[in-house]
């Protein structure tokens, strides 16, 4: 794989010219209080590509909390339009297990019946992949993303060198177009310096079970305690589902306008965490109790996405851990607690 | 800069558009449930015994229903809706010549073809009973295929049959052994069987469960018992299909509802050999 080298201020020159070419939405990390964000850039100067995790992934851009999938005219049948709006969206700072996520959700959209309104949007992303460089202390991605899973969606991948510099891995044609505009030069990197400054950040948490053996150990301990003592203090709110980077679960919603002469069906993020997830029309619930949605959850991620995807189903990001108002969610934390009581 | 992606290309159709079909026909069944008749405008409908499809009204949402007709009649098929929700009330509201929006056909089918020669015993539950009609109607209609046929029907009250000429059709039949039984009923109400559907097992003559193919279709308490009655006649797991309710709501295997463990119910199912999923600890 190609290797460039690029100064900070070049690379933010560059953006800051393709932002004002407003040919595709910049977005990058952004500082939102003490925590990050990605957002839309109005300057390179508020990138903010140092940071621990981001509140949102970037499926927000892909998969939005709201999103209009047709438009019609109330009670008219045949009225029916199906809606698909995109923009072309450049991605810059996705931290490499963001990027597994997202190659996990294009997997779940594209598989079998194709989703049209997700791969379009992605179909005309850009992603530029980032290595973490400051830690964050609920992430575990190095025990569970593997190999070369983020490279299956970054058309760059950017390391930061120190000195001002960054080293910029060459995954994809579409990514060398968009880095042959600006001012790099060849890189003088050995691969060794390259493969430190990947590394430089050694996640604290660690799965307690290796992520290979994780779908058979979590079988085994379908009936385990632990999610009754872990589903009796969960609020069921729903946090843990929403900040993950592999959660697509959806509902469809119908909206009327005020004049009740417009409508729109809209996709809404919903989640297997909330109560009435599983609920059948006349009222029989079958993930009534918290304990077997709690399971539910963790089970999705660590035994049937490996069945489907042949990859973990959680890409170690640490964000539900953060976000559980318990302090219950993280993977990490259910699986010591299965070791350690056995 | 927003822009919006022509929905007639072909790689980029959405999944999510419904087709117009119209109402033909409409006939109360029950306090709750209707029969309805639709026609699709352009094409049959093309599905197979115990499919379904999502039906929506704009402005009000979109609700999986099975279909309940077999396969050709043309571009019309039949379901059964029970008034549950905000989509199937305004269903009800509806009036022949009044058009919904369709989806589908989604998901597995009872396999008609591949249980030609043996001996089928329908136990239908309830609304359990509209899909499973499909594959009934066909087996009749196709009687000559098929060695015994043994439909048991149970219901909550004398007042919530369906098809109740067609029940009363299939009890007069020679060709077919067709019994049925309500939960409960008052006095001089009904003179048939009372109690759960599994009171109705002593009363089959014999069956070879070798020959034989089981199809369940019910509310979700009733498998189990179901499933155990069949054990005692020595029915084989891959002897059994079931058809599973979940909350399907996409139908596209996308939206989550209906997951059933690693499988999606409106794509792997609703109709399952139980061997396949008897495993799964979410299924029964």
């Amino acid at each position: 794989m190609e290797i460039v080298k690029i100064s900070e201020r070049d690379f933010n020159e560059f953006i800051d010219t393709k932002i004002a070419e407003k040919e595709s939405k910049i977005v990058s990390v952004v500082r939102k209080g003490t925590h990050f964000a990605f957002d839309e850039l109005d300057s390179a100067s508020s990138m903010c590509l140092d940071y621990d995790v981001t509140l949102l992934p970037p499926k927000k851009y892909f998969q939005p909390p709201k999103e209009t999938m047709l438009r019609f005219v109330p009670k008219k049948a045949d009225s029916y339009e199906a809606v698909n709006e995109y923009e072309s969206l450049t991605l810059i700072g996705v931290h490499y297990y963001d990027l597994a996520a997202i190659y996990l959700m294009d997997r779940a959209f594209s598989d079998g019946e194709k989703d049209a309104n997700y791969l379009v949007k992605r179909q005309n992303s850009l992603l530029i992949g980032l290595y973490p460089t400051r830690f964050f202390k609920y992430r575990f991605s190095n025990s569970v993303v593997k190999g070369d899973l983020p490279y299956k969606v970054a058309d760059l991948m950017m390391i930061q060198m120190g000195n001002g510099y960054y080293a910029l891995e060459i995954v994809t044609e579409k990514g060398r177009s968009f880095i042959e505009q600006a001012k790099y030069k060849k890189s003088d990197y050995s691969l060794k310096e390259i493969e430190n400054a990947k590394n430089r950040i050694k996640d604290d948490q660690k799965l307690p079970v290796a992520v290979e053996l994780t779908p058979d150990y979590l079988k085994q301990h379908h009936s385990h305690p632990v999610w009754e003592v872990f589903g009796e203090k969960c609020y069921s709110c729903g946090s843990c589902v929403f900040v993950c980077p592999t959660c697509y679960c959806f509902d469809m919603r119908d909206e009327v306008d005020l004049t009740l002469k417009n409508g729109e069906r809209v996709r809404v993020w919903d989640g297997c965490m909330l109560e009435s997830f599983a609920t059948c029309a006349g009222g029989h619930n079958f993930r009534k109790n918290r304990a077997a949605r709690f399971r539910h959850r963790i089970f999705r991620k660590g035994v049937n996405m490996p069945l489907k995807y042949h990859y973990w189903g959680c890409v170690g990001c640490g964000r539900c851990a953060d976000a559980c108002t318990s302090s219950i969610a993280g993977p990490v934390k259910i699986l010591k607690y299965i070791e350690e009581n056995k | 800069m927003i822009r919006t992606i022509n929905n007639n290309i072909q790689d980029k159709k959405s999944i999510y558009l419904p087709e117009i079909a119209t109402m033909v026909r409409k006939e109360q069944m029950t306090d709750l449930d209707t029969y309805f008749e639709f026609e699709l405008k352009d094409r049959p409908l093309g599905h197979l015994y115990g499919q379904f499809v999502e039906i929506s009204i704009p402005g009000i949402g979109e609700a999986p229903i099975s279909i309940s007709s077999p396969p050709g009649k043309g571009n019309r098929f039949e379901m059964v809706i029970r008034r549950v929700g905000q989509v199937t009330s305004a269903i009800h509201k509806l009036e022949p010549g009044d058009s919904v929006g369709i989806r589908g056909p989604f998901g597995t089918s009872f396999p008609m073809e591949e249980l030609r020669g043996k001996n089928l015993l329908f136990v239908t539950g309830g609304i359990g009973l509209v899909p499973a009609r499909s594959a009934i109607l066909y087996a009749l209609q196709n009687r000559g295929d098929y060695e015994d046929i043994t439909i048991l029907f149970g219901c909550r009250d004398p007042g919530q049959r369906l098809f109740t000429s067609e029940l009363n059709e299939w009890k007069s039949r020679k060709d077919i052994d067709f019994l049925e039984t309500v939960d409960k009923c008052e006095p001089g109400e009904w003179d048939g069987n009372v109690g759960v559907i599994t009171t109705l097992f002593p009363l089959l003559k014999d069956i070879d469960p070798l020959e034989t193919y089981a199809i369940i279709v019910g509310p979700p308490v009733m498998y189990k018992f179901v499933i155990m009655t069949l054990y005692d006649m020595e029915f084989s797991d891959k002897h059994i299909i079931v058809s599973l309710e979940r909350h399907m709501k996409c139908g596209v295997g996308k939206c989550g509802h209906c997951q059933m463990n690693n499988l999606y119910v409106c794509q792997d199912g609703p109709v399952f050999v139980y061997d396949t999923i008897k495993h799964l600890k979410e299924a029964i």
